[in-house]
């Protein structure tokens, strides 16, 4: 394994593929605050260099978080396949860039050469692709997944409806889901993140949820966002759940902070089988955000991007309805501005999809980043073109529960119309039925909340 | 604390019919661990539900008190809970019972007899609205998003609550009920209530002790009530069916979606035939012919509106008693336990505007205005003179806090010096910064119970339970009317 | 007849009198708009609340989804775009957010708790937000203020900070503090020599912990703006307080503002708060309360 390269004159030694990984990373202040960083321009454009000659195998033979140490390790060794390995163990991560930009790789080969790659590799091709060469690369993989509706299909935009409400309210919920339903918002989930994290109010929301589902015969599925033990208390007391949730981290250490493992995850996996109320087979929801593991001292001196392609390894076991990386959620001492930000809504996408996860993203910045409104149009578009399989919907952006701000109602409006995307087919269909949608387009009465009441 | 589970009784004594049932209540934690703690009832299960036993009676007049509290003490045996482990409930007497002689007396010797905190319930308004939770009214208005009337015949009375989207909005009670006519095998009157003799009189039917009537004419006279009532409950005509109400008349006309039926009557709506007088008579009085009466009008279908089958019929008051009287306060309050629980007390209320908060004079005198009202209204007593509630608050600083502790307190002191506890409701959810200030002001003279998230009308009576986990007391809100405008309602205790 | 006649004036006076506190309302919200003196230092223009939406199904029904929740809803669109109207109370919500972040507490309200200044090694703004580790160690020259004046060993210790949020320290802490200060008289508690952190991340109270060794801290800071409201406020307890405490440790009450938890609320339950982890000698998931 080589680890020396000189860049203008000037000669690098890096101590291990840790330092490679992390100085081979776009600028991010996590990686900063974690003391990992590159130094300049000129140490990274060298670590990518590096990277870049590396193969595939130099990667898996040294673990950057050993599975003797880590369950999440142990997850993402125990998925890939080995035949597939076996065939392209020896190309260098430039080499796995190419192939996966060139035209001989369409969806079907992609898909079958993933099956042979671990996060780590994922994340080092990553590291080698611009903004542009992930959007191209994403574009070509559809990753369809069915619950109660299928979603990801060639040509669709889904969505989750985020109807939050800062105390529960259950009216309230209802009032913001209406607003949502009447924009065709609401194909992907009906998804509400709950403030009060006790069963009672998890199954009131459900059963609401349930209920308007119900009554107005709409094609999608519910969930709501609490830890996944209080959903699987709501569910054994008998409440309608169609998708479980819960939020991942890439490493052992970084699960425990959120109270978790993968034995409750596959006990929560066990319980949704007998006891959800979906279609399946896809039944989880899974978010995820770079930065939660140094948020919670568990990265080990790994930078946050290949962490976070270690959640999608985590996630891929379980085969998930949609999973969403929570893009700009975690705060400016991860993902400092808009830069930041764009950046790492391509880079997750793409992990994500090449992990053949059904990739979602919330488009989203809190208050004290330096980002606004402007970049979250601009993300979306980006991502919309990368073929993303879904976004989030609030109302006017402005989430009052969670206090920050993501894509609104007409924000994916606007994507479908601007890029001539639809909503997942069933759901069109009933928006159709309801007068809401007509040959792709919003009609007179969308927007009216009270033609649910 | 994520939760916590209370047991609660309730009590009918009716006209004609006795029941109890005992259910638990939980309490479950509505705030996440980031906020102010808030606890809702957030399940009603009902634990167990007595048979329906014949009301004791001596003579045509009393109650038999002994009698009541021999059925239940057997029916707590049987249902194998403890007095001390009940918290909360209600006893209803209802209807012609409440006027018997002795009911005041009943009413206090039951709620001695069965538990801590079981409050005995004022009113046919609070029954009737009672009965339609019972029944599953309310529930169904929120459902359909409109108006739901349910109508409990009891023996002597009929209490009809108007729910509108999960909210009682308007209550009236008519003299219709089984046992207004009480006829023997042969058709012969036994009696007929002397609450219904003027509407009789209007409606020019004969009828008194020592007539034989038909099962033709039991069934014309049934029909006439049973029309004349559901003409008023929709409003149709209100002119001699006014005739038929007790207490306060209905001043609009509310459309109504829907109607139910519950009580002993609405259970006696089958279609079983009643032709002939044996059928009539069953029960010794014309209760059956008003079911069935009703039954047919509610296959003519008469009127616009929809009948539904109510959840429950005969047990639909005793259910709504025991499973939806009790509410609880905010669970960050000012109490001390060792004044608890205290019973019926009635409300004054204060409500503040903005030009109250921002000017000490305004709210000096506005205080005085309602507390020499409080002095006129109830007796002078060394008792709690009356709960205060305050209202109208839309944000409260510390300053304003501090203003209106020293306008509440000073002269509180003053005109009720006796009162050795000062009690005040808050809407807004403020009553621990409130009582503490009011506390530090009165150091124990008067103590100061201050609790919140208890919305009172001019009107009602209260009772505070005793504290659950220290934090959170039961509230039994008596509402005596239903009023579709808030008046102000004198009377003494 | 009688009762229907009063009935009908009550109803007219009832009807006149919420419209003339209404403009009342409005009036004054303009006023305090147009006068932005130290009397109020965050102007509170409550805008009315309306749907655009041009013809719903259900008029009465709008009216009632907007008072269920404080969502951007009923907002109508043109085309699939938002509004003018809309758009522009979003970027204006969203520049009060900023401000927030960007501001300073005022001296004069510092001045009337008298609240001294100490600062963390925060530097700047934008290093702040980059590096919460530097906001949670006080500097040198903070040190040294504390030794010097404050009171070693208090059973309560007050700490005001600004956090992510000044606005917030502004708009609310005439109502917690007091509040406060007055529940800890009623539960007897005696409290050591407040003072103002800029810069201070919720971990400098164990910093804190360490210099001045209370039984129990309470640290009232400005948090992260949302566009609902700028100027929310938590307050994080602890029970002896000291280098490594693990936020499962401490106790906290979020979302203090005023139309969230009422601050003079706050200020009261913080005092019961602090007397029962007097009492158990535990904060944190280990306080029953």
């Amino acid at each position: 394994m080589i680890t020396k390269t000189t860049v203008l004159g000037q000669t690098y030694q890096f101590r291990d593929l840790k330092e490679i990984f992390a100085k081979a990373n776009e600028d991010k202040s996590g990686d900063q605050l974690a003391g990992i960083a590159a130094e300049d321009s000129r140490e990274r454009v060298a670590a990518k260099q590096v990277l870049a000659d590396l193969t595939l195998a130099d990667i898996r033979n040294h673990p950057l978080l050993p599975p003797e140490e880590d369950e999440v390790s142990r997850v993402i060794e125990a998925g890939i396949n080995e035949k597939i390995y076996n065939e392209i163990k020896n190309w260098s991560v430039s080499e796995l860039r190419e192939y996966l930009l060139s035209h001989q790789a369409g969806e079907s080969e992609i898909r079958r050469i993933s099956r042979g790659l671990s996060s780590e590799m994922i994340a080092a091709t990553t590291k080698l692709m611009s903004n542009l060469d992930l959007i191209t690369a994403a574009a070509k993989i559809r990753n369809i997944t069915h619950c109660n509706t299928a979603i990801g299909q060639q040509g669709v935009l889904a969505s989750r409806v985020q109807p939050n409400h800062p105390s529960d309210s259950i009216q309230g919920i209802k009032a913001a889901l209406y607003e949502g339903l009447s924009y065709g918002i609401g194909d992907a989930v009906i998804g509400v993140n709950p403030v009060i994290d006790t069963s009672d109010s998890v199954k009131d929301i459900l059963l609401m949820t349930k209920e308007v589902i119900n009554k107005w015969e709409i094609p999608t599925q519910n969930c709501v966002l609490a830890h996944v033990s209080t959903q699987m208390r709501a569910i054994r007391q008998g409440a309608p759940a169609d998708l479980i949730f819960q939020s991942l981290a890439g490493s052992e250490a970084g699960n425990q902070a959120f109270g978790i493992d993968v034995a409750l995850l596959d006990e929560a996996d066990e319980l949704m089988r007998k006891e959800g109320t979906s279609t399946g087979p896809n039944i989880w929801y899974f978010e995820t955000g770079q930065g939660s593991e140094l948020s919670s001292e568990a990265h080990f001196g790994i930078d946050q991007l290949t962490m976070e392609a270690r959640c999608y390894g985590l996630a891929r076991k379980y085969q998930p309805f949609i999973v969403n990386t929570v893009v700009g959620f975690i705060g400016p001492e991860y993902l400092y501005d808009s830069r930041q930000v764009i950046r790492a809504g391509l880079e997750d996408h793409f992990m994500g999809k090449l992990h053949g996860l059904p990739m979602g993203c919330d488009v989203c910045y809190t208050n004290h980043m330096k980002v606004d409104q402007n970049d979250m149009d601009n993300l979306g578009i980006l991502l919309s073109a990368a073929g993303v399989n879904f976004v989030i919907g609030v109302a006017m952006a402005d989430d009052v529960m969670l206090n920050y701000q993501s894509t609104s109602f007409h924000d994916i409006a606007a994507f479908r119309e601007v890029l001539g995307l639809r909503p997942a087919p069933a759901f069109e269909k009933w928006l159709e039925k309801m007068g809401i949608m007509e040959h792709g387009k919003l009609t007179a009465i969308a927007g009216d909340p009270t033609i649910f009441m | 604390m994520d939760e916590q589970w209370i047991q609660s009784v309730g009590i009918d004594v009716g006209t004609s019919t006795t029941k109890m049932i005992v259910s638990r209540l939980r309490l479950g934690r509505m705030s996440s661990t980031f906020s102010l703690p808030r606890y809702q009832i957030v399940e009603r299960q009902l634990l167990y539900a007595s048979a329906v036993h014949p009301t004791p009676l001596i003579g045509a007049d009393e109650i038999d008190a002994e009698g009541i509290g021999a059925i239940l003490a057997a029916e707590y045996e049987r249902a194998k809970i403890s007095l001390s482990a009940i918290k909360s409930g209600a006893v209803i007497i209802t209807g012609e019972t409440a006027s018997k002689k002795n009911a005041e007396q009943i009413v206090h010797l039951l709620a001695e007899r069965s538990g801590d905190f079981v409050v005995a319930t004022a009113g046919a308004d609070l029954e009737g609205v009672l009965a339609g939770k019972g029944a599953g009214a309310q529930k169904r208005s929120l459902s359909i998003q409109g108006t739901v009337v349910n109508v409990d015949i009891g023996g002597g009375t009929a209490n009809a609550a108007y729910f509108y989207r999960g909210k009682a909005i308007a209550t009236v009670t008519f003299h219709v009920g089984g046992r207004l006519i009480r006829l023997d095998k042969r058709g012969m009157v036994q009696y007929v209530s002397p609450n219904i003799k003027s509407w009789l009189m209007a409606k020019k039917l004969q009828v008194q002790p020592g007539i034989q009537l038909t099962v033709e004419e039991i069934g014309e006279i049934a029909g006439e009530m049973v029309r004349d009532m559901l003409d008023y409950v929709t409003g149709r005509d209100r002119q001699e069916s006014g005739l038929l109400v007790l207490g306060h008349q209905l001043r609009e006309r509310i459309p109504v979606e829907e109607l139910s039926v519950s009580g002993g009557v609405g259970q006696l709506m089958t279609d079983r035939p009643v032709h002939t007088m044996a059928q009539v008579s069953e029960y010794g009085d014309f209760g059956p012919m008003l079911g069935y009466v009703l039954q047919q009008e509610r296959k003519k279908g008469t009127y616009l509106l929809r009948w539904i089958d109510p959840e429950q019929t005969v047990r639909a008051t005793v259910i709504g008693a025991g499973m939806q009287s009790t509410k609880i306060s905010g669970s960050t309050v000012h109490i001390k336990p060792e004044l608890l629980p205290i019973r019926n007390i009635p409300i004054l209320k204060l409500e503040l505007t903005a030009e109250h908060l921002h000017d000490s004079s305004r709210l000096h005198s506005e205080v005085a205005a309602v507390y020499d009202m409080g002095q006129r209204l109830f007796e002078r007593t060394t008792e709690i003179p009356f709960a205060l509630s305050l209202s109208g608050i839309r944000y409260c600083s510390y300053q304003q806090l501090q203003r209106i502790a020293d306008e509440l307190t000073l002269p509180y002191r003053h005109q009720f010096a006796d009162s050795p506890t000062m009690v005040v409701l808050c809407e807004l959810d403020m009553a621990k910064a409130l009582g503490q200030a009011l506390e530090l002001r009165c150091k124990g003279k008067p103590h100061i119970i201050c609790i919140d998230q208890v919305r009172v009308e001019y009107g009602d009576y209260i009772d505070l339970g005793e504290p659950i986990s220290g934090t959170i007391i039961p509230v039994v809100v008596k509402t005596l009317a239903f009023d579709e405008h808030t008046s102000i309602k004198g009377g003494t205790r | 007849m009688e009762q229907q006649l009063e009935y009908l004036v009550d109803k007219v006076v009832a009807e006149l009198q919420k419209k003339l506190s209404e403009r009342a309302r409005n009036g004054s919200a303009k006023a305090l708009g147009a006068f932005d003196g130290s009397e109020s230092p965050v102007h509170v223009v409550e805008e009315e609340r309306g749907a655009n939406v041009p013809n719903p199904k259900w008029q009465e029904g709008m009216q009632e989804l907007l008072d269920s929740t404080p969502a951007r809803i009923g907002v109508w669109r043109t085309g699939v775009r938002p509004l003018t109207r809309t758009m522009l109370q979003l970027r204006r919500d969203h520049a009060a957010a900023v401000d927030a972040v960007y501001g300073e507490v005022q001296q004069s309200l510092l001045d009337e708790f008298s609240l001294f200044t100490v600062e963390t090694q925060y530097d700047n703004t934008e290093n702040y937000l980059k590096r919460p580790d530097m906001g949670r160690i006080l500097n040198e020259e903070g040190v040294r203020l504390l030794l010097e004046r404050c009171q070693k060993k208090p059973q309560v210790q007050i700490v005001v900070s600004d956090g992510l949020s000044a606005s917030a320290v502004d708009a609310n802490l005439r109502d917690v503090l007091p509040a406060l200060l007055d529940s800890l008289t009623s539960y007897g508690l005696s409290c050591g020599t407040p003072f103002f952190v800029r810069g201070g991340r919720v971990a400098s109270m164990d910093h804190i912990g360490e210099l001045l060794q209370p039984e129990v801290l309470v640290l009232l800071i400005g948090e992260r703006p949302g566009l609902v409201t700028a100027h929310s406020m938590s307050a994080y307890m602890c029970y002896r307080p000291r280098k490594g405490m693990v936020e499962s440790e401490r106790t906290v009450i979020s979302n203090i503002h005023r139309q969230g938890t009422s601050p003079i609320e706050a200020g009261a339950h913080i005092g019961t708060i602090l007397s029962k982890m007097l009492e158990q000698k535990a904060s944190g998931v280990k306080l029953v309360l």
